[in-house]
């Protein structure tokens, strides 16, 4: 086991001697509804020789509540996250680039001014990576050896693209799959709708833009979208079912996964 | 809220509505990355302005009296207002005492013949956020609208429905419907016949206003500059030919000196019609010197509070540093799907200011009556990413929705404090789910509880269907909480995790590199100033004796009168040609020569100065605008023309009037010169 991944090292040219052991933060989305995709995450950090650690108190970040304005109960859930982590020591690992945004942007601003817990805050934030900025920054890794046959076409996720600026790192990781073809999606910039909350307080709002996004999806005649982001995952995948069509979403995880 | 979203909904089965929000969105999208392309250090700009307006905004109150020391100096009179009444009674005092001093007015005039008093009004913000010509209209005084597009809303009795396209929700249909039945027009959707139509009534309302009232844009604490910009030339107008000139200013305009006024000035107009510079840049600094049309000038600015102090003392200060150019509109899908009208406050009224930006501000400026429309965001950040001065719009959002907004008045229970503005049922939810995700154990258990729960109501599909009144279930299906979640089927696979796949392969550090750029090669000033200028239908004749030119141009057009700015041309060839010399503005002349100070190569704009013979009015009542520019006073940008402008009262011009507000139409000659002529020495 352990020459193999040594052996792979070398390969690469990376220079761990011995194995890394990352957190995961799962998230709640994938945990509760779409497990494959953190098994996906898993599998691809362990064939790259890290470690994979799930503390298991682990439960959401909080972000519904901060979103919806009540920072209280978002702060509560912060700490709890917080207090769950500071047990744990090395890179924090997130496939979702809203609640990587959320530890790095919006737990600062939860926390500001509260000399106790504003550093804590900050040291969780600067341990944690999206899983493509981890795979691409942090471990300079593009090509995984997925293949896939057909068509693809990429959703950015808003808290992705525009929360940590991260979207030359998926799509790298997307250009390098054997056999598939990268198409663009056209205004694949915008919003899906989802929005956390706002999905359901605003119902018809979100309802507009989710049919902008299928007939966008519709136009690329790609029959899989790949998200970074569970959330948008379970709101467009909920849209095209509702509609019954054809078409699947997919967290870039799996994709990666397919060898 | 349920009444707004019954509004919400209203505007989204609006198709015609709809239409022209596409094609806003689409189009100010577009028109502002291309303009951006043109300063490839815009992200260096844009951190720049942001430390710009937040020393600003720190700094407000040395900058103000700065600015108002200055402006008084320049024998401008200066008052301040606290809020919407005080403001609304300063512009009736000064209605009042220029009753019988006005041009129209004499004092021995019969009450009983008096037409009610005259105000142009240019396009301001501030003026529809204290609802100024409702107050001045019961008061028997006639505002007039001047922008086309307010004109337009002016005329339906509706609010403007984009701070910089106020007639954005309109097709060109209703406006040749409206301009029949209120001006008596025949029914023509040709929108340049309908422009030329506003011009012609509104030509005469600037010539016979007792007063023009305008916003302002920024305000330059170091010299006391006015700066005001209008595409179409009414804000010209207003400011140059009635004898009293209001400025009606918000009390954050700022900015410190002139070089920071070029910086806002590249990104301004840039985010908000994709133009370079807009077509009239003016910077007044005195009030104007008399004219054939009118005596000296009087100029009264105005500076409005109204929340703004409150608003600085909040956690919503940043939204202090907007600019005004509407970026965040076109770029939000809230505000692509709502247009302006449909934001509206718990009491119907329509919110003064859409948008990202008018969600923060109209609760940090008036209260919790406008707390709710800050949830209407799925907080995607394209706000922020389209701002000029990076203001972190989907966090004042969320502080909004915290309870975090400054409130002028006592607060009702639903505004008041955590989750402003969210429905009774979503914030209960999410406190039970608090409680969930604060113990692992009850998240287990819950997760157990769901899935059961998920797998009884649709045994047979991954997805249920939930019914409207949901939320979710009003356009999609919810997923089946997996059997098994994450953690669950985790702790069974422990053992086989040791063997894990390792058959994958991987070559480490391939990460893009970006090619690099090339940069343009730029040609001399000269003829990137030509380019520029043609591309906007402005006309540049290179030449080597420029009166010999003008008289070969003034004949070809059959002109035989022109305005001219004194020791621009030979006078003396010009008599020979029988044309016939006026000093002075005259409404009858069509073609007005001025000299260019200067030049700009990267936007084709000319500088024209107040001075001698008029310069101001021969650049804007004539239907033809000729400037004499020498090439080597061609400047590459406008930060290189500030140092001409210091104290005095000039305007960048840019292209021929124009106006985009049908239908995003550009049209060519509104209120000023249909065309420009540059003659290059």
């Amino acid at each position: 086991m352990y020459g193999l991944i040594s052996m792979v090292g070398c390969v690469s040219g990376l220079k761990w001697t011995h194995m890394t052991t990352v957190q995961l933060f799962v998230t709640c989305l994938v945990d509760s509804f779409f497990p494959q995709t953190g098994e996906a995450v898993v599998d691809i950090l362990s064939r790259l020789g890290i470690s994979v650690n799930f503390p298991p108190d682990q439960t959401c970040c909080g972000q519904p509540q901060f979103n919806a304005g009540l920072r209280k109960d978002a702060r509560a859930v912060a700490e709890h996250t917080i207090r769950v982590f500071e047990k744990t020591t090395g890179d924090i690992i997130t496939p979702s680039g809203s609640c990587a945004h959320h530890f790095r942007h919006n737990y600062p601003e939860l926390f500001e001014g509260d000399s106790a817990w504003l550093p804590r805050a900050k040291s969780l934030a600067s341990r944690t990576y999206e899983f493509t900025e981890y795979l691409v920054d942090k471990l300079n890794v593009t090509d995984l050896g997925a293949t896939w046959d057909g068509l693809l076409t990429y959703h950015p996720s808003c808290h992705t693209l525009r929360g940590i600026n991260v979207d030359r790192q998926p799509r790298a990781l997307l250009q390098n799959i054997k056999g598939a073809t990268l198409v663009d999606l056209p205004h694949a910039e915008e919003c899906c709708g989802f929005g956390g909350v706002m999905s359901i307080e605003h119902p018809e709002l979100s309802a507009e833009w989710l049919k902008r996004k299928i007939s966008n999806l519709e136009a690329t005649n790609s029959p899989t979208l790949v998200v970074t982001d569970a959330g948008c995952l379970m709101h467009i995948a909920g849209g095209l079912h509702r509609n019954n069509k054809s078409q699947r979403v997919m967290h870039i995880a799996e994709i990666l996964h397919n060898t | 809220m349920t009444t707004f979203r019954s509004r919400i909904l209203e505007s989204i089965n609006n198709e015609s509505l709809q239409t022209a929000l596409d094609n806003n969105t689409e189009r100010r999208l577009k028109g502002r990355a291309v303009a951006f392309e043109s300063i490839p250090d815009w992200r260096e700009r844009i951190k720049r302005a942001h430390a710009v307006r937040a020393d600003v905004i720190e700094h407000l109150d040395e900058y103000l009296a700065k600015f108002i020391a200055k402006n008084e100096e320049n024998g401008v009179i200066v008052h301040r207002a606290k809020d919407a009444a005080e403001a609304i009674q300063i512009v009736l005092k000064i209605t009042d005492s220029n009753r019988f001093a006005s041009r129209r007015w004499s004092e021995t005039d019969d009450r009983s013949r008096r037409t009610p008093l005259l105000i142009a009004k240019s396009k301001s913000m501030v003026s529809e956020e204290i609802s100024l010509n409702h107050a001045l209209e019961k008061e028997g005084i006639n505002v007039v609208e001047t922008a086309l597009g307010e004109y337009i809303v002016q005329l339906r009795h509706e609010r403007p429905s984009h701070i910089i396209t106020p007639a954005a929700h309109l097709k060109k249909e209703q406006v040749a419907e409206l301009f029949r039945e209120k001006l008596g027009i025949p029914y023509t959707t040709d929108i340049p016949t309908l422009t030329a139509t506003a011009r012609k009534i509104l030509r005469e309302v600037f010539l016979t206003a007792d007063i023009g009232l305008s916003g302002v844009n920024f305000g330059v604490a170091e010299t006391g500059a006015v700066c005001i910009i209008t595409n179409e030339g009414n804000g010209r107008m207003v400011a140059t030919l009635p004898p009293v000139h209001i400025a009606l200013m918000g009390m954050e305009r700022i900015v410190p000196n002139l070089n920071d006024l070029a910086l806002m000035l590249s990104l301004l107009p840039r985010s908000a019609t994709g133009q370079k510079l807009t077509v009239y840049t003016q910077l007044l600094h005195t009030p104007l010197p008399s004219t054939t049309l009118r005596k000296n000038q009087t100029r009264h600015l105005i500076i409005l509070d109204n929340g703004r102090s409150r608003l600085r003392n909040s956690p919503l200060k940043e939204s202090l540093y907007c600019i005004r150019c509407g970026a965040c509109l076109n770029a939000c899908p809230v505000f692509r799907e709502l247009g302006g009208h449909a934001y509206i406050g718990s009491d119907l009224s329509i919110a003064p200011y859409p948008g990202p930006i008018g969600s923060v501000i109209s609760p940090g400026l008036l209260g919790e009556n406008y707390v709710h429309l800050a949830q209407a965001s799925s907080l995607c950040g394209a706000c922020k990413d389209a701002c000029p001065v990076d203001i972190d719009l989907p966090k004042l959002l969320t502080r909004v929705r915290a309870g975090q907004s400054p409130h002028p008045q006592p607060l009702s229970q639903r505004a008041r404090g955590e989750g402003a503005g969210l429905s009774p049922l979503t914030k209960f939810f999410l406190r039970m789910y608090t409680r969930v995700a604060t113990h692992p154990g009850l998240f287990v258990a819950s997760q157990k509880f769901a899935a059961l729960g998920t797998f009884l109501f649709a045994p047979f599909s991954q997805w249920i269907r939930l019914p409207a009144f949901t939320g979710w279930g009003y356009s999609k299906d919810f997923p089946r909480f997996a059997g098994k979640p994450f953690r669950e089927r985790r702790k069974s696979k422990k053992v086989d995790k040791e063997t894990g796949r390792q058959s994958g392969r991987f070559e480490g550090g391939q990460v893009e590199t970006l090619a690099d750029k090339k940069t343009e090669d730029f040609a001399d000033s000269a003829s990137r100033f030509i380019n520029e200028l043609t591309a906007l239908n402005g006309h540049v004749h290179q030449t080597h004796n420029a009166t010999k030119d003008i008289v070969e141009f003034l004949k070809q057009r059959g002109v035989s009168k022109i305005h001219l700015e004194p020791n621009t041309l030979d006078e003396n060839l010009l008599r020979e040609a029988n044309i016939e010399i006026a000093n002075a503005p005259d409404p009858q002349i069509i073609v007005g020569a001025t000299k260019a100070i200067c030049g700009l190569a990267d936007t084709g704009s000319v500088l024209i100065a107040d001075g001698e013979g008029s310069p101001l009015e021969a650049s804007l009542l004539p239907e033809i605008h000729i400037a004499v520019l020498k090439s080597s006073d061609i400047l590459p940008s406008l930060k290189d023309a500030m140092a001409l402008v210091k104290g005095r009262n000039v305007v960048f011009i840019t292209g021929p009037s124009r106006t985009a507000d049908i239908e995003m139409t550009l049209t060519i000659g509104v209120h000023g010169p249909k065309e420009i002529h540059v003659f290059l020495t």
